[in-house]
């Protein structure tokens, strides 16, 4: 299989080669109208030498290079060739080249980011699952960090729905990070795809990341935050997209929850607040024409009133106990000392009656000691 | 002219019977020791040289040789001064024993002839009792300990004189013996107690069942959270030790110089540091003694910051946790040390500590916090039954924690649950619920339909594995006892679920 264009080749050879920066091909680009060939041609690129330390054992030189893309079956996307992300054209400083390994080309012009902590609450888990799977049943690819956490619960789901999902890497394509995710990575290469703008072999640096997350929103229609702390990767993703003219969706959270403070700052400018997938869907109909939305209407009104209507069945099925230790729950955490002081039961029927309810999903431990009704 | 008596030497916390030969014979004077003496024994000839001469009896100018037979058994400590001295004086004919053959004698001599208590003390009465000795000469402040062991007069004696004047006079020996001292056990006043507890119903519900089943226990939290104060007072609620743990445990502890004339009473609560070294922690040493795992038989190892044990420590603990003892083997001799201890590990969800905090954000790293938890062994959290949060209190819960039950009631309940489980394993080798085998949990299941029904379901909900279940069950069991109900209810099964580890923090953990 062919997996490199000539013009890939050149952009590449122009890189490996001759040092020229990425950014710099962009610019000449821009400068010759988007003309690719004219670009590779320019008079700038041949006073260039020097070649480029690629810093890795087995990819020594662009022939080592090409040869290593071929054996392992990455594939490169050119801003020119027509599988490269259509929106990921339109910001400031698109990749010039991106490698991609996965299952399908990138067909899908219907993309939307998840992003979020890494350190998802068992609510934020929740949101990012149901989200991911409401978007993914109507055919939007869900495009995230592939970080663990939010990122991590909102591909599985994609992919557990048998939607598609992209990982945008923020290192080498043939890197797995976080390690710990080597699960969802493979899953990617089968059924989904991987993406990455750093050329093989690169390590996940801390300065990639603010760079790969300009990618996550740059290809994408718009970005949904769920759960992000005020200083947190999901929040410079979230306003990458305001600059790249994005829509910016954020999921409210606890107040008292810092994991939901980077959300509500962002609800705070303007972004909007996210209920169900309606809330997405009105904001992103200028992407899309009707082939969207024809399935849709099937699959809502979204599963939350269906849900009340479940809760509201299974609490007419409790007894009285259990029904005084749910009535005591609400939707900010309890302790148990709490609940024990209110209902004034002992704890060992309150362990036991909480379990009873989680059982029939009914409540959640939030945290250590902390119970939520669902 | 030849003379012999017995005395005993120590090999781990088992005593065997030697004998302290003498042989007297014309030739330059002389006094020597055989049968591999260490430097105190060795050092002893100085004392009962001067005791001897202090005491007012003659110190024999002639050839003296000193056997301890069986002679190639490694003998160590000062306790043989006073049976030399004996040997010495009957030997050069200055005294008569009556009844030579049913005494023993053991002791320290002090250069005027007093005697000092030795290690100990309650294994050498115990053989001396099993050998068919009448009568045991020894220290004052020894007899105490002493005292436990039954078929045997004990003779507490302050000084070489007062033994020689009662062994060679005409007065009945019987009368002499040392009443025995105390056999009933009394509480000790402790002023850790659960009532200083405010709020952590969960985690002081969970100390209370891990301490009616002996269940291990492991209680994760933030710093301050109360970790190391609730694991403190679990001294407070575990029953009163019986006389014959009292004697097991007498008799570790007595191999230790510090303690070699109380009897122990209370159970031990051990509370290493983690900088503690392998020897200390399982026992051993050139002469081995018994480490931290033993002098927590019949009590509490309590393990804080848990994560901070290497590793390799840790993983010496397996084999003990499972056979109750530990096996020390030198190059002729191997030793034995029980070690039946309820364990109890505190530890921080992560390494900043804070990892579910309500009021302080955690700052550890994803990665960090699975590293931290993947360095905590996993076998020996497979022996863990029961896994606790201890989260920080709320502001609210000083107050509104409503009653705060006191050590003393619980300690009531817990010893009505042992004694239901005594019932119960009579017979067998099982003392505890936490020891049951997987073949008797499963019999239990398969008698009671709801459980059956129940375990599949919920294996699937949260990912259980079988021994994740047995534990489960073994909880089960023991809530049962407390709430004094034969069948295990869904309801204890369902108490026993809360004492699984976090959801939020496996998830974590398990991504």
């Amino acid at each position: 299989m062919d997996n490199i264009d000539e013009i890939s080749k050149k952009i590449l050879y122009l890189i490996a080669n001759f040092n020229v920066k990425q950014s710099e091909i962009i610019e000449i680009y821009k400068k010759n109208d988007f003309n690719i060939a004219k670009t590779l041609n320019s008079e700038t690129f041949k006073n260039k030498s020097a070649p480029l330390q690629l810093g890795n054992d087995k990819i020594l030189d662009f022939d080592n290079m090409i040869a290593y893309l071929g054996k392992n079956n990455i594939n490169v996307l050119n801003i020119s060739g027509k599988f490269y992300p259509k929106l990921l054209r339109e910001i400031f400083y698109p990749p010039p080249v991106l490698f991609f390994k996965g299952n399908q080309i990138l067909k899908s012009d219907y993309l939307l980011a998840i992003v979020g902590t890494r350190k998802c609450s068992a609510y934020g888990k929740d949101v990012a699952r149901y989200i991911s799977r409401q978007l993914s049943k109507i055919g939007i690819t869900i495009v995230s960090g592939m970080a663990s956490g939010i990122d991590y619960w909102a591909q599985k789901a994609a992919l557990e729905e048998k939607g598609s999902s992209i990982g945008i890497l923020g290192c080498g394509i043939d890197i797995i990070y976080p390690p710990e995710n080597k699960d969802l990575y493979s899953q990617l290469m089968d059924t989904g795809s991987l993406l990455t703008e750093f050329f093989p072999g690169t390590p996940p640096l801390k300065s990639n990341f603010p760079a790969r997350n300009r990618i996550i929103s740059g290809m994408s229609m718009g970005v949904v935050v769920i759960e992000a702390g005020i200083k947190s990767g999901a929040l410079i993703t979230g306003e990458f997209a305001l600059n790249q003219n994005r829509e910016v969706f954020a999921i409210p959270g606890s107040i008292f929850n810092s994991e939901s403070q980077g959300c509500h700052k962002l609800i705070k400018n303007g972004a909007k607040l996210v209920e169900n997938i309606d809330d997405i869907l009105e904001e992103i109909s200028q992407y899309y024409k009707n082939d969207i939305s024809c399935d849709f209407q099937n699959e809502s009104p979204a599963d939350n009133f269906k849900q009340n209507e479940k809760i509201d069945i299974l609490v007419k099925t409790l007894n009285e106990k259990q029904k005084i230790v749910f009535d005591c729950l609400g939707c900010l955490p309890k302790s148990i000392e709490k609940i024990v002081f209110e209902t004034k039961f002992k704890v060992n029927d309150v362990l036991q009656i909480i379990s009873e309810l989680e059982i029939k999903e009914l409540v959640k431990e939030k945290k250590y000691n902390a119970f939520i009704r669902l | 002219m030849f003379f012999e008596l017995n005395s005993f030497a120590l090999v781990g916390i088992e005593a065997i019977t030697i004998s302290v030969e003498a042989h007297i014979s014309n030739g330059l004077p002389s006094f020597t020791i055989v049968g591999l003496p260490d430097k105190a024994i060795n050092e002893s000839r100085q004392r009962v040289k001067a005791a001897i001469i202090n005491s007012g009896y003659n110190f024999p100018m002639k050839k003296i040789i000193i056997n301890l037979s069986p002679a190639d058994l490694k003998k160590e400590g000062a306790l043989y001064d006073l049976p030399i001295a004996i040997a010495i004086l009957s030997v050069s004919s200055q005294i008569k024993i009556r009844h030579k053959d049913k005494c023993c004698f053991i002791g320290e001599l002090s250069l005027d002839g007093n005697l000092n208590s030795v290690r100990g003390i309650i294994s050498m009465a115990e053989e001396a009792s099993r050998i068919g000795k009448k009568y045991f000469f020894m220290p004052y402040s020894n007899a105490e300990q002493a005292s436990l062991i039954k078929n045997i007069k004990i003779i507490p004696c302050k000084s070489l004189k007062d033994i020689i004047q009662l062994c060679s006079s005409n007065e009945n020996l019987s009368v002499q013996y040392f009443p025995i001292y105390s056999t009933k056990i009394e509480s000790i006043c402790n002023d850790l107690d659960f009532c200083d507890i405010r709020g952590q119903l969960r985690s002081k519900r969970a100390i209370e069942i891990a301490a009616s089943g002996m269940h291990n226990l492991m209680l994760i939290g933030p710093p301050g959270a109360g970790k190391t104060m609730l694991s403190k007072r679990i001294i407070s609620i575990l029953p009163k030790l019986s006389l014959n743990e009292s004697i097991e445990v007498t008799k570790i502890y007595s191999l230790h110089k510090q303690n070699n004339s109380n009897l122990i009473r209370q159970r031990p609560f051990r509370n290493p540091h983690h900088t503690i070294t392998r020897i200390s922690l399982v026992g051993g040493g050139s002469i081995p003694r018994p480490g931290e795992i033993s002098l927590a038989h019949r009590g509490v190892l309590f393990l804080d910051e848990f994560s901070l044990f290497p590793r390799t420590l840790i993983e010496d603990l397996r084999q003990p946790l499972e056979n109750k003892d530990i096996t020390i083997s030198r190059n002729n001799i191997s030793y034995k040390f029980p070690c039946s201890f309820m364990l109890i590990v505190a530890t921080n969800p992560c390494i900043c500590g804070y990892l579910g905090d309500e009021r302080k954000k955690c700052t550890c790293r994803t990665g960090e916090i699975r590293k931290y938890w993947n360095s905590i062994s996993g076998p020996i959290m497979d022996r863990i039954d029961m896994k606790v949060d201890v989260p920080r209190l709320e502001d609210g819960d000083f107050i509104n924690s409503g009653f705060t039950e006191s050590s003393g009631t619980i300690t009531k309940r817990v010893e009505e649950c042992r004694e239901i489980q005594k019932e119960r394993y009579e017979n067998t080798n099982i003392n505890y619920n936490a020891e049951v085998s997987s073949r008797i949990i499963y019999s239990w299941v398969d008698k009671n339909n709801e459980l059956k029904k129940l375990i599949p379901e919920l294996t699937k909900k949260y990912n259980l594995s079988a021994r994740a279940i047995a534990s489960l069950i073994k909880v089960s069991r023991t809530i049962a006892d407390i709430e004094k109900s034969k069948d295990i209810k869904l309801s204890y099964f369902m108490e026993a679920l809360q004492y699984r580890i976090n959801t939020g923090l496996e998830n974590i953990i398990n991504n």
